[in-house]
């Protein structure tokens, strides 16, 4: 099944039977353009993932300081 | 257009049925979370301190077993009905599993609530582990094992449904929401034996007095043989949501149909064999056993960085479908009016926060800063509290219109209310971090010990319980939210769409994955030689140091109606 054409989705406002106001679920019927696999570059998802991976790297490095360097020895067996 | 419940009416009757049983449950359980939250902070007291324990576990199952499995009961029978384009094949099947895992449900709430009244000679605030020797009484144990073999007959309804399907359509590639929930149900058979074992063999007996003494380290690893899966059975249903509904909700699809089906056959091959990583602490398993724990558990942040990177590519999709631009900017595009859109983003986004403390949690060395300390229900709240409760909650915004025909009472409550969770979350959950890095117990009344303080490295102990109080009273007010709203939606008047329920197909779809893939036979075979190989030697030496039957005795916790008896038994235990 593929997105059904926008036009359609206009013709569907109308309906009687759809609820008033924002329907949940509808923001397919606000899509400006359709894109299709071989045009769609994830980059905005490649910048979110580096950030979770500096936040990583970052609180990783702040651990070592933190929970080793600032305590004692810890003895183990 | 006609909805879910046009097409597949008794079906929709047995969805909603799982959804009204959760739906109590989330509000009982949230209830207690509430005066948990106000009690161990000290803000307000209205109970004893030794029924905190009663409210605990009620807390812990209610919402943990009873909220999050009800849901997963409905959202996977929607699932393969809608996948299949097929009714269940016998709807009294269905309806039997509903009233078995319903009834034994039921026994364990009884067995729970029963202790608040010192009248009735019946308690279970064993906690949500029921750790032996803490005896609960046999009506709990039952009432588990019926829950979890009915849960055991709702997947074999579903599989049912996909060889009758499969009949029809020799060639085709299993249906994307069909696979994801055969392969959790495969990992939920594997990994319930152990609780299975664990209640029938010997809690059960133990607690009838048929059989004296337990081995409480062989309950406790089978309860961890379980106990780990077991969250993997609470994320599944959120996780095919997010590849599933959530790229449509964004005005997208999803990004690879072939990338999720590896990332559920990883959760079937690796959620079972890392149930020790909760005992690092345990005496009597060896440290080796546990170090192949934490590998294998390493392992399974691969799984969930996959999801990371699909999910968000999916959404980005939908975001760059209605005109989003730039690295970030398109984040703007996104449709963040619609409650089920925005409560599963966020509920994403704190998962993502969970994983941080899953980290620590999976490390062996690193564990132990934060074993048993406030630090681990921070991590959960974060997981299950969220990543799974706010996207179950955001999904049956979507879901229950189906279900009913009817729209939603009210979208901007909806919106407050997902949006109030997040906040009331990120308030307890970061507090209970730190408390617990400050080495602040869990599970306990009264957090405070004689002649010592905790002192907080940022902040104050006064400002982290501050924290969990206003954070506690938020969570609660948005479960209210919840819960009136869909309970007033149940009042409107039929229409023919309540809600734009179209699923698009993915971007990339399941023609091109590789058809071993769809070889559920290969993937338990080897799901079942990790466990084999995990889980061996450790039982074996649990069961050649103590036996099957240990040497313990029980400790009922019957706390108001015979304390004195308690500290004797207890006494002698300790001895």
């Amino acid at each position: 099944m593929s997105l059904e054409p926008e036009t359609e989705n206009t013709i569907r406002e109308d309906v009687p039977d759809r609820p008033r106001g924002y329907v949940v679920g509808s923001a397919p019927d606000s899509i400006e353009r359709e894109i299709g696999h071989d045009d769609f570059d994830p980059v905005g998802t490649l910048v979110l993932i580096f950030g979770y991976f500096l936040i990583l790297v970052v609180m990783w490095v702040f651990m070592y300081f933190v929970e080793f360097l600032g305590r004692g020895m810890t003895v183990i067996g | 257009m006609a909805t879910f419940v046009d097409r597949y009416a008794e079906e929709a009757s047995v969805i909603k049925a799982n959804l009204v049983v959760s739906f109590v449950a989330l509000g009982i359980g949230a209830f207690f979370g509430l005066v948990q939250a106000l009690h161990r902070t000290n803000y307000f007291r209205f109970i004893d301190s030794v029924d905190y324990y009663t409210v605990l576990t009620g807390h812990g199952v209610l919402l943990a077993l009873v909220f999050t499995i009800f849901f997963l009961l409905g959202l996977f029978t929607w699932a393969v009905v809608q996948s299949l384009e097929r009714p269940m094949p016998d709807i009294r099947l269905t309806w039997a599993w509903f009233g078995l895992t319903t009834t034994g449900a039921t026994f364990v709430a009884i067995a729970i609530l029963a202790g608040f009244m010192p009248s009735i000679d019946m308690s279970a605030d064993v906690l949500y582990t029921f750790y032996a020797p803490l005896q609960a009484h046999p009506l709990f144990y039952v009432g588990l094992a019926m829950f979890i073999v009915g849960t055991w007959l709702a997947g074999a309804d579903w599989f049912l449904a996909y060889r009758n399907w499969r009949g029809d359509n020799p060639d085709e590639r299993i249906p994307l929401q069909t696979f994801m929930v055969l392969t959790t149900m495969l990992m939920w058979y594997l990994s319930t034996l152990g609780v299975a074992v664990s209640t029938v063999f010997f809690l059960i007996p133990w607690s009838f007095g048929i059989v004296e003494t337990v081995n409480p380290l062989l309950t406790r690893t089978l309860f961890w043989f379980f106990g780990h899966p077991v969250v993997y059975f609470w994320l599944m249903p959120a996780y095919l949501m997010w590849y599933t509904v959530l790229p449509k909700l964004a005005g997208g699809r999803l990004f690879s149909d072939p990338l999720a089906r590896v990332v559920f056959v990883l959760f079937l091959l690796l959620s079972t064999p890392v149930g020790i990583h909760h005992q690092y602490l345990d005496p009597g398993i060896a440290e080796g056993f546990k170090f192949i724990a934490m590998t294998n558990t390493m392992f399974l942040l691969l799984p969930s960085l996959l999801t990371a990177f699909t999910v968000v590519a999916s959404v980005e999709h939908g975001a760059r479908q209605r005109g989003g631009e730039g690295y970030l900017k398109w984040l703007g595009a996104l449709p963040w009016r619609d409650p089920a859109f925005t409560g599963m983003a966020l509920a994403g986004a704190m998962f993502a926060a969970g994983g941080f403390s899953g980290m620590i949690n999976a490390g062996m060395n690193i564990n132990y800063l934060i074993h048993n300390t406030l630090w681990v229900p921070g991590h959960f709240h974060l997981t299950v509290g969220t990543a799974v409760a706010l996207t179950m909650m955001a999904g049956s915004y979507w879901l229950v219109p189906q279900l009913t025909g009817k729209r939603l009472y009210s979208r901007p409550i909806g919106l407050l209310q997902v949006v109030l969770w997040f906040v009331g979350m990120v308030l307890m959950s970061n507090a209970m971090h730190r408390a617990g890095l400050v080495g602040i117990p869990r599970r306990t009344a009264e957090p405070q010990y004689q002649s010592f303080d905790f002192t907080a490295v940022i902040g104050t102990v006064g400002e982290l319980r501050a924290q969990i109080a206003i954070g506690g009273t938020l969570l609660f007010l948005s479960v209210v939210l919840f819960l009136f709203n869909i309970l007033l939606s149940a009042f409107e008047e039929p229409i023919a769409n309540p809600v734009d329920d179209r699923l698009p197909a993915p971007l990339s779809g399941a023609s091109g994955s590789p058809l071993v893939l769809d070889d559920l036979r290969l993937w338990t075979g080897i799901a079942v030689v990790l466990v084999i190989l995990a889980y061996t030697l450790p039982l074996a030496g649990i069961v050649g140091d103590a036996g099957f039957f240990g040497n313990v005795p029980g400790v009922p916790v019957w706390v108001s109606a015979n304390a004195e008896a308690i500290v004797e038994t207890l006494t002698e235990v300790i001895a």
